[in-house]
């Protein structure tokens, strides 16, 4: 079931449950057609054991989702795991981003000092983003006392797709005490060292007496959300579609030595599996070239992709076609920078296909540029005896 | 010692211009930092925990003293008087400013000098002995292959994107003190009936999956190095994994594969790859070996030597543990150790730097060498010329008597510096030092390799310490864990966990009770602690350690 999650229905809703305390919202929330299917998104902070526990004693079967960033305060995931089982949370789901994109986006795990919004993308906002694929709205843990960002928060928010539930919206931080101290329910472990709002260590620091409990998230940097939440005022999550389409449009950029030119390649290029062995020949990076032995005068024209400028197997595979004796034309195409150009040139391309906003930022001048080099120590260790 | 030709020149001048063209357009943001990164990594410039470090390359661990003395003006004019020497024959700045870093290359090129492939996922820095022209053990001089295999490494097209870093450590001697074994590529030189090889191990390394090299060509020809090599390099580039940074290492794949389907590939990938090379190489290295030639040595009497060691117990104790032999009569190789009691392991100053590049110039035919125990080397010392020789270094605070034992520790920089460190290291070696230095124990304790590491990436070599010590977090707390029995050299063993770890606060005693039993449970002054250990097992060891354990199961 997919909802128009529309102004008129958020009013609708807002209007119809402004008078409801926190754990009413909550419970409607959970039954009311008007929101479908919905999930909790915890991140096992400082304050989040209450929603966790209100959700526990209405329904213990409803998806939780806990972002586990693997910046985490080891702290947060013992903290976790005694929470989940306290309240016998029955369906905790534990999201992390894909291996292969923390991989090709911060092998090092130092991204979140060059570019703390980019490391909240690839940690937190898309894979919560892929996570709640299947749901029609979240529930969330936001106040109004939060944040100067957060004071006008409503119970319900139009979020994209989805509709974001915020069933402690108006809840004070006393109230937030009260219930924790009211109920028993054990406390981060962090709060008791001076932490008031919990994210990931790297980014998190203590707070002192007097200062705004989300002082410590980020300190230093003008960055107040994690992403999941707001950018700018704007509700924004995962990457910006709009964009990219945009660009898929425009026509590719080819760059041999001579330049820049527009992709004229009329008729496309067939993956290896559906290659009869003759004409245009679209080769991932992972495959192995001895499959191509015996058969390389068909296509005339290959392909290699570049699945991230940082994975270099198409170097490799490129050299391997050049020694089997390929020798048509040999297409580097993927996100390659200007840099990688004499390297594509040496190992057996011909041209590089880049994408026009990559064009744009990296322009010929730059590609050029890259090709001013002095000789490469490998032909001179490769050549004869003679030539030296 | 080689010095760079006009190709060599002209290629780091070029490098130099090429970096300096990247860090202005990573600030015009033509390229985004993602794009960035590995460029400034494969230039040596990592982002640390405070700052940038520029990690400079000392190929073969080889210096003279003009480029010892450039070093000691880097630190000086763009860093803070000092420089730290790495356990991988690097040394690192701590403290650079992006927008300096390419005049800090461009100062390095001036003096034969780079940091090129310093880091990032390509073929890393090639590491050899540090006693290489001097051991009296050694077959060939290994570095002017280690200079055939850089430049070969050096900005290969197909090699800049690997899955992930890329050692290679050479020896020409049948004693490996490269600890060739726990590198991707360990090459140890061999004589077959009066032909020179190499026994190509691959797969070796510390870091979170300690893993011994395995041999994969028993003799190698020495003419097929380059080819043999690339196949190795060529393989592993298709064949290693990519989806994950901690299973990316060619260890991994020979542990998933199997060293016979990675040798059956690397042969086949060899067979295509050998006509390619025409004999260029070999001219190359001919030319390379002239660079390396012995220098040219005098007989002169060394009674003063004798004279002194008589007469100054200080010195005799220095000559103790800080010498080793040399090949030609009358000579000595010296170790400096950069480990006086309570320093920073590998730390020296510029001012260190100046007077060690003129020791070198005037006492070790301008020879210096850069260990990857973080120590500094003369190579072809006179034995008459030792007790001058010691008093400088003594003057300098250089003239520690420690080499080999308990104090030398090979610490990594730990939380101190390091981002990726999960407790500290060097006050922890600085605590070690200082404690069995007050014991006074440490001359009868005698030959022990101590090595620590801050985290699970194993940059101290805890795994081949006689005593290794890994840092570790546990709920925001420190704590120590303790491996017994590793070895480094041609045996290549990795140490085995004693037991749960300790608190810095135990640590000491406990290590303090460890080297007890090993006092008490020796045959005598001639077992060293390894010996002891391999004779005895890890029970008694163990049950110093953790004495109430011990207790309760008795």
């Amino acid at each position: 079931m997919r909802h128009d999650p529309g102004g008129a229905r958020i009013a609708e809703l807002n209007a119809r449950y402004r008078h409801h305390a926190g754990i009413r919202v909550l419970e409607h929330a959970l039954t009311d057609p008007l929101v479908g299917r919905i999930a909790l998104v915890s991140s096992f902070g400082a304050e989040s054991v209450v929603l966790l526990h209100m959700l526990s004693v209405i329904d213990r079967s409803v998806p939780v989702l806990f972002v586990d960033t693997q910046m985490l305060f080891p702290e947060t995931l013992a903290y976790q795991s005694e929470v989940a089982a306290a309240l016998g949370l029955m369906d905790l789901r534990t999201i992390r981003a894909r291996p292969e994109a923390l991989a090709a986006r911060d092998s090092e795990g130092l991204l979140h000092r060059q570019d703390p919004d980019a490391c909240c993308a690839l940690r937190k906002a898309e894979p919560l983003e892929r996570a709640l694929a299947g749901f029609d709205g979240w529930i969330t843990g936001r106040k109004r006392f939060q944040a100067q960002t957060r004071a006008g928060i409503e119970f319900f928010e139009s979020d994209g797709p989805r509709i974001k539930v915020n069933p402690l919206a108006h809840w004070a931080a006393q109230d937030v005490q009260d219930y924790m101290i009211n109920n028993r329910l054990p406390k981060h472990p962090l709060v008791a060292r001076g932490y008031l709002s919990i994210g990931c260590a790297p980014c998190t620091s203590p707070v002192t007496a007097g200062e705004d409990a989300r002082a410590g998230r980020w300190r230093g940097r003008e960055k107040q959300e994690c992403g999941i939440h707001f950018i700018n005022g704007k509700p924004v999550r995962g990457p910006v579609p709009q964009q990219e389409e945009a660009e898929e449009k425009k026509v590719n950029v080819i760059v041999t030595e001579a330049g820049f030119a527009p992709d004229n390649h009329a008729g496309g290029f067939v993956p290896l599996e559906e290659w009869r062995g003759q004409g245009a020949l679209d080769l991932p990076a992972d495959c192995d070239p001895a499959s191509l032995l015996g058969r390389l005068d068909g296509p005339g024209v290959i392909r290699i992709v570049f699945g991230s400028f940082t994975d270099g197997r198409g170097f490799t595979v490129a050299r391997r076609l050049r020694m089997m004796g390929y020798a048509g034309q040999l297409r580097a195409s993927g996100p390659l920078i200007a840099d990688q150009f004499p390297m594509a040139l040496r190992s057996g391309f011909n041209e590089v296909e880049i994408s026009p906003a990559q064009a744009e930022r990296q322009p010929w001048a730059q590609w050029r540029a890259s090709l001013d080099r002095p000789a490469a120590y490998q032909e001179r260790l490769r050549a004869s005896c003679e030539a030296q | 010692m080689y010095e760079y030709d006009a190709f060599d020149d002209a290629f780091v001048r070029a490098r130099v211009a090429q970096f300096r063209n990247q860090v202005e357009r990573r600030l015009s943001g033509a390229l985004t930092e993602e794009e960035f990164r590995p460029l400034r990594l494969m230039n040596g410039l990592y982002l640390q925990l405070h700052a940038y470090m520029l990690r400079v390359a000392i190929p073969y661990g080889t210096l003279t003293g003009r480029q010892m003395r450039q070093l000691a003006h880097i630190a000086d004019q763009w860093d803070r008087g000092y420089g730290h020497f790495t356990t991988r024959q690097n040394i690192q700045f701590n403290w650079p400013k992006l927008k300096d870093v390419p005049d800090m290359l461009e100062a390095l090129a001036d003096v034969g000098m780079h940091a090129i492939q310093t880091s990032g996922n390509c073929v890393r820095n090639v590491t050899a002995d540090h006693f290489a022209g001097a051991a009296a053990d050694e077959i060939e001089d290994p570095r002017p292959w280690a200079e055939l295999l850089r430049q070969w490494s050096t900005d290969h097209p197909e090699f800049q994107f690997l899955p992930r870093k890329f050692k290679i450590a050479i020896t020409g001697s049948p004693r490996d003190r490269a600890v060739t074994r726990a590198h991707d590529i360990g090459l140890r030189m061999l004589n077959e009936d009066g032909a020179a090889g190499f026994e190509v191990s691959i797969g070796g390394g510390l870091g979170r999956t300690p893993m011994v090299g395995k041999v994969l060509r028993p003799f190698l020809p020495v003419a097929d190095l380059l080819p043999y090599v690339e196949a190795i390099l060529s393989t592993y580039n298709l064949l290693g994994r990519r989806d994950n940074k901690y299973k990316a290492r060619i260890k991994i794949a020979v542990h998933e594969h199997g060293i016979e389907e990675i040798r059956r590939l690397v042969e086949a990938r060899f067979s295509e790859l050998r006509p390619l090379f025409g004999g260029g190489d070999q001219v190359r290295l001919a030319e390379i070996r002239t660079h390396f030639a012995p220098p040219v040595f005098e007989s002169r009497s060394d009674d003063g030597f004798e004279a002194a060691r008589r007469s100054d117990p200080v010195f005799r104790a220095w000559t103790d543990t800080n010498l080793s032999p040399h090949r030609q009569p009358g000579h000595a190789i010296v170790t400096v150790s950069l480990k006086a009691h309570g320093a920073v392991p590998g730390d020296v100053t510029s001012a260190q730097m100046r007077l060690l590049a003129g020791l070198a110039e005037r006492y070790s035919h301008d020879d210096l060498r850069i260990s990857h125990e973080q120590n500094v080397i003369l190579p072809h010392v006179h034995k008459a010329d030792l007790p001058a020789l010691h008093a400088a270094l003594l003057g300098a605070g250089l003239g520690t008597a420690n080499v080999g034992l308990i104090s030398d520790i090979i610490a990594c920089p730990g939380m101190d510096y390091c981002a990726l460190a999960t407790a500290r290291s060097i006050p922890v070696a600085q605590a070690i030092a200082q404690r069995f230095d007050a014991l006074k124990l440490e001359h009868e304790i005698g030959p022990l390799k101590l090595k620590i590491s801050g985290c699970i990436n194993a940059c101290g070599h805890h795994h081949v310490g006689h005593i290794g010590i890994l840092g570790l977090d546990r709920a925001g707390v420190e704590n120590y864990q303790i491996t017994l029995g590793g070895d480094g050299t041609e045996r290549t063993v990795l140490g085995e966990r004693a037991g749960p770890g300790f608190s810095a606060e135990e640590l000491l005693p406990a290590l303090e009770r460890l080297i007890a039993a090993y006092l008490e449970h020796r045959e005598g002054p001639e077992e060293t602690f390894l010996m002891a250990f391999r004779r005895l097992g890890a029970a008694p060891f163990k049950a110093a350690l953790y004495p109430r354990e011990a207790r309760n199961a008795a």
